[in-house]
């Protein structure tokens, strides 16, 4: 036993580096920080920043041969990677986001605040890799706790406490469910990993269709989505994510809409991918849950996910909200690649990860900085924006025009993906639903830049609004991704692809 | 000849909306820049004109560079008559926009001529795409410099307009890539195919298709080129986005950007999808016929000139559908001509609009009368243009029209004279609702006194209209010019129809290019 | 011995009770309440598939689940605490700035 663990060490460094980061970063603050110690919080955050440094470049050297650490806790393959590198760069940019932030700043725990960020990256990277009903349930535990507290950072804030309050007991209650589905399949399976799983119920052993047993897993496979569906704010499991997404100071928004949604996405593919995965009858994806159509269940669900998000989108004036409904729309749109369950689908849901990390970080980011200008996330206050700050404007209708998914910016690459993944699969109707739900996010996407270019300011105030340097430099560093994806995304999809072929089975 | 004319002519307008938000210092040296970047393409652009044959059908200046390995796109652009006859249209139009709109914007304006400029970048590369992914790229970006040019120089309803404009052209243009993804698989289905968006391989694969699903692609290539054209029912974003977008954002609208769907329509619905283009061919030539009587009924009641000029519009250009659906060589030129002719003599309808309404801000007929004797130049240019508009022999107008009845009267696919006989009817109220406004406007008695301050068309004005009312007389007099260079083209979209038609389309023997 | 139906009947029982009360109960804390009650009913269901299966890693999850479970119960305490620092009240109808 100990030899297992002796021997996954090694390939377990940028994860260990993650863990003593959060330690560290604990006991400095422990030791040096305290009330009104605004500036060992930034220290903590340094460290933490340093940590994520030293952890994304430990990754490159890791040996990608897809295997399983410690048991069968932790699979190691080329898509866990791709999700790694996805959550510690959006790690790194959300401490960068952060120690700008004045609604972070003026808190007088700033240091814990950096401390939580690392422990949910730890808990994000657990996720990528988990293939053990166990590392699922602790990983996204892990991950939930610490976004409860940095979602109730803001203490003095009522909405924020709000917010806090609803996700602890929307998401513990969601646990709970999935949890209990947990249970259900380990009696039925008699195993935690999913592995075992998977080649117990392809031999058709332990469950008969004419039996209560069938009954039993289906139940536990639905309760198990609730838990999942609950992590990437999939309707009907969504209800949280708006309050949280308003609440929660905007960089930790940020995080949870890119990388909390995309450790939910690896989890949730790597489960339903492998569990299910019928190799004896050879019955493919979903092989060994015969009867129901659960292609057309996730189907359904991203149905209803998309349009519920656009369509409430529509009448949202705080953009911090819109953002958040934008965000429920696209899990909808990833979800497509969910649905067929094919190599295409997977590379297109890893490529438009990739683009929606620079998509929608650019866009909060935005939100961000105005609001830390003018003190405001309505919409009205946006108005004649373009004028007043040419390059946020400008910086922030790019964002959200590739949102949309219009040429020639990124947004339109990641859906090109998506669609032909379902077309291939003749999905046709999903990706007409699609298509139409990308004009109704065009509508209110360009109410903002409405407001920005096209109307005159609310109270006649044209006088320019100046940013930082800095924050000019970020928002071009933004933009860039956005339009090089747009023209020329050959390498991120070959990327894409050779993640996805790799994947542990 | 100049090596890779093509690309140059393509990416110079963009290269020149960098050089003027670079330059943004100075409103003037915007416009110069803007000026010179776009008369430089135009120039460039008669080596296309010029180094074209027109005894090869097949596509010419090809450029094909692999972009995207793995989904098999490449940056593949190349003209054939077609297509060239409209990129050199676009390069004639963008710079007397731009010139026009010297005095009259004044907002903003290294802003709008750079809009201008990618607007002409994107509309050149619709035309010239040879790879379906490319052209829906090109296809897109004309949306968002147009949103931008009506909501921001526009008139006072300018926002609901250009939000209109933006809502239908996205609709029709989203359903459109779905059927472009299946088409491309469709062609990986294929024996030995693979995942592809180049046009010329489509051209053979595409007609395979059987018929039920072939007109469910038809009808999703064929709305957004509709809403683009437009045809009768789609055409209600049209007399907004006219009527609130300035004087350059209607003369681009009406002179270039309607063509795309035109254009759409031959490249790809008829030569993508024969058979369903026959089936549908009377279907769509009804719309044309309805377009032209109901366009034209609804100008003669218009109090508002750019009003009348934009319903006129709906009528001219449900001509060149019915010139289309009618399959003929003769059709097809006249639609072709057409809609050379409409880009000419409605783009200079708006930019006369555009100088009376600087003058007196306001567009009213009812304000106007008696301005032959005050501004006699003004008047004749005006009436010039009017005629050509609606078809007297002699000018462009006349040409394109009657080829197209002539196509339509010889038409087996239509086999039908009703076609001819109602859309005949369009022009005698063509006629009617043109000179009547021409007649309010310019004869007459002043019914406003401020009509009689108005002070004559500039040097610039009349250096803008000359070279538009040169090409009305040319195409009037002589149209071989132009249909020579087109007819190989068009005769090999018509062949490959009315082997369709006779049941000769032999799937795998065609190679085309 | 005790058949594994009965176990797993008292657990469903239990699981559905903490599904109700989370649905219609309105005081936070009760919510919480019900919330362990949900996790406890896993946890015996758990147990009883370990003995019946005579397969051990179910009761290591049980001991993972109490743990987890007790600093969820740390942080959400301390939420609703600040919670009511600001707004004087636990009932989540008060709670109600962020709709729709």
């Amino acid at each position: 036993m100990i030899e297992i663990i002796f021997e996954s060490i090694p390939s377990f460094w940028p994860e260990i580096t993650l863990s003593l980061t959060f330690v560290i970063s604990m006991i400095v603050e422990f030791i040096v920080g305290g009330k009104g110690k605004k500036s060992t919080g930034m220290t903590t955050g340094l460290i933490v920043l340093l940590g994520f440094t030293v952890t994304i470049l430990q990754m490159p050297f890791q040996d990608l041969e897809p295997r399983l650490l410690f048991g069968t806790m932790i699979t190691l393959d080329p898509f866990a990677a791709f999700f790694k590198y996805l959550i510690v760069a959006a790690g790194i940019i959300v401490i960068v986001f952060s120690m700008q932030s004045h609604e972070v700043r003026r808190q007088e725990t700033v240091g814990e605040f950096f401390c939580f960020i690392a422990a949910m990256t730890f808990g994000m990277f657990l996720m990528a890799g988990a293939s053990n009903l166990l590392m699922i349930y602790l990983s996204i535990e892990l991950v939930s706790l610490s976004s409860y507290i940095l979602a109730g950072f803001s203490k003095k804030l009522k909405r924020s406490g709000e917010a806090a309050l609803k996700y602890v007991l929307f998401g513990g209650a969601a646990s709970g469910v999935m949890l209990y589905g947990m249970s259900l399949l380990y009696g039925l399976t008699g195993a935690l990993d999913i592995y075992s799983i998977q080649s117990t119920l392809a031999a058709g052993m332990v469950v008969d269709v004419h039996d209560w047993s069938f009954v039993v897993l289906m139940l536990s496979i639905i309760m198990i989505l609730v838990g999942f569906g609950y992590k990437i704010s999939a309707v009907p499991f969504h209800f949280w994510t708006p309050d949280v997404y308003e609440g929660a100071p905007v960089s930790v928004t940020a995080y949870l809409s890119v990388a909390s949604k995309a450790a939910g996405f690896a989890v949730m593919v790597r489960f339903f991918y492998v569990a299910f995965f019928d190799s004896v009858l050879d019955l493919g994806k979903w092989g060994s849950l015969p009867l129901v159509d659960w292609n057309m269940i996730i189907a359904l669900l991203s149905v209803l996910t998309m349009t519920l998000g656009n369509v409430v989108a529509i009448w949202q004036d705080n953009l911090k909200r819109m953002l958040a409904y934008s965000s429920i729309a696209h899990a909808g749109y990833i979800m497509m690649g969910l649905v067929v369950m094919s190599d295409l689908g997977l590379t297109a849901m890893l490529a438009y990860f990739v683009i929606y990390f620079f998509m929608n970080l650019g866009a909060f980011y935005i939100v961000m900085s105005v609001a830390d200008r003018i003190g405001s996330e309505h919409i009205d206050d946006y108005r004649g924006l373009g004028k007043r700050a040419p390059v946020i404007g400008v910086g922030f209708s790019i964002f959200l025009v590739s949102l949309t998914g219009l040429p020639p910016l990124a947004g339109f690459i990641g859906k090109w993906m998506l669609f032909s993944a379902v077309i291939e699969a003749h999905y046709i109707w999903l990706a007409v639903i699609g298509v139409l739900n990308s004009a109704i996010s065009l509508y209110y996407y360009a109410r903002v830049f409405r407001n920005m270019y096209l109307r005159e300011p609310l109270n006649g105030d044209e006088s320019p609004i100046t940013f930082s340097p800095l924050v000019i430099v970020i928002t071009i560093l933004f933009i860039i991704p956005n339009i090089i994806f747009g023209v020329y995304f050959g390498p991120l999809i070959s990327y894409a692809q050779r993640s996805v072929e790799l994947f542990l089975q | 000849m100049i090596p890779h004319v093509l690309n140059v002519v393509l990416f110079l307008p963009l290269i020149g909306a960098a050089a003027v938000m670079l330059a943004r210092r100075s409103d003037s040296a915007a416009r110069w820049t803007g000026v010179v970047f776009s008369l430089l393409t135009f120039v460039l652009s008669l080596e296309l004109f010029f180094g074209y044959d027109a005894n090869n059908p097949a596509m010419q200046f090809v450029e094909k560079v692999s972009w995207i390995p793995a989904l098999n796109v490449s940056y593949h652009v190349g003209l054939d008559g077609i297509s060239m006859l409209l990129v050199v249209l676009t390069t004639f139009i963008t710079p007397i926009v731009l010139i026009s709109s010297w005095s009259s914007i004044t907002k903003n304006v290294p802003l709008y001529i750079a809009m201008m400029l990618i607007l002409e970048t994107a509309m050149i590369g619709v035309f010239s795409s040879l790879d379906i992914f490319l052209f829906y790229v090109f296809w897109e970006m004309i949306l968002i410099p147009m949103y931008f040019i009506i909501g921001i120089w526009g008139g006072k309803n300018r926002i609901y307009a250009t939000v209109k404009f933006f809502i239908y052209t996205m609709v029709g243009s989203l359903l459109m890539l779905i059927a472009i993804i299946w088409l491309g698989y469709y062609a990986s289905t294929m024996p030995g195919g693979e995942f592809t968006t180049d046009i010329t391989m489509l051209f053979d694969i595409a007609p395979t298709i059987p018929l039920g699903i072939q007109g469910w692609m038809f009808a999703a290539f064929a709305l957004s080129f509709l809403i683009k054209v437009p045809a009768f029912p789609l055409h209600t974003w049209l007399p907004d986005a006219h009527v609130e977008a300035p004087t350059g954002g209607s003369v681009i609208l009406a002179g270039v950007l309607l063509k795309m769907g035109t254009y759409g329509l031959i490249r790809f619905n008829l030569q993508l999808f024969p058979q369903a283009s026959l089936e549908f061919a009377s279907f769509l030539s009804v719309l044309g016929v309805v377009g032209i009587i109901y366009g034209a009924l609804v100008s003669m009641v218009q109090k508002d000139v750019k009003k009348l000029v934009a319903y006129s519009s709906v009528s001219h250009m449900g001509f060149i559908l019915l010139g289309l659906f009618g399959v003929t060589v003769t059709g097809l030129q006249g639609g072709l001509i057409q809609m050379v002719n409409h880009g000419l003599s409605t783009g200079a309808l708006f930019l006369i609009v555009g100088m009376i309404y600087d003058r007196r801000h306001t567009r009213m007929i009812e304000e106007f009368g008696g301005l032959a004797r005050q501004i006699p130049i003004f008047a004749t240019f005006f009436m010039i243009v009017t005629l050509s508009s609606i078809g007297l022999p002699g000018l462009n107008g006349f040409v394109g029209e009657f080829l197209i009845l002539l196509g339509s009267f010889q038409s087996d696919v239509l086999g039908s004279p009703w076609y001819v006989v109602f859309a005949a009817s369009g022009v005698v109220f063509a006629a009617v609702y043109m000179l009547w406004m021409y007649q309010r406007v310019v004869f007459g008695v002043s019914r406003n006194p401020e009509n009689e301050k108005l002070s004559d068309l500039s040097i610039r004005e009349i250096g803008l209209l000359l070279p538009v009312v040169l090409f009305i007389v040319w195409i009037g007099v002589y149209p071989s010019t132009f249909l020579d260079k087109t007819e190989s083209s068009v005769q090999r979209v018509v062949e490959k129809l009315e082997k369709v038609q006779r049941g000769e389309y032999l799937t795998t023997s065609v190679s085309e290019q | 011995m005790v058949p594994i139906h009965y176990y797993l009947i008292l657990s469903a029982v239990m699981f559905i009770t903490g599904v109700v009360g989370v649905l219609t109960r309105r005081n936070a804390i009760i919510i919480f309440m019900c919330i362990e009650l949900m996790l406890n009913s896993v946890n015996l269901t758990f147990v009883a598939f370990s003995a019946y299966l005579g397969n051990e890693t179910g009761q290591m999850f049980v001991f993972f689940i109490m743990a987890v479970a007790a600093a969820e119960a740390a942080v959400g305490l301390a939420i609703v605490i600040a919670l009511f620092r600001n707004r004087q009240t636990v009932n989540i109808n008060d709670v109600n700035i962020l709709r729709w």
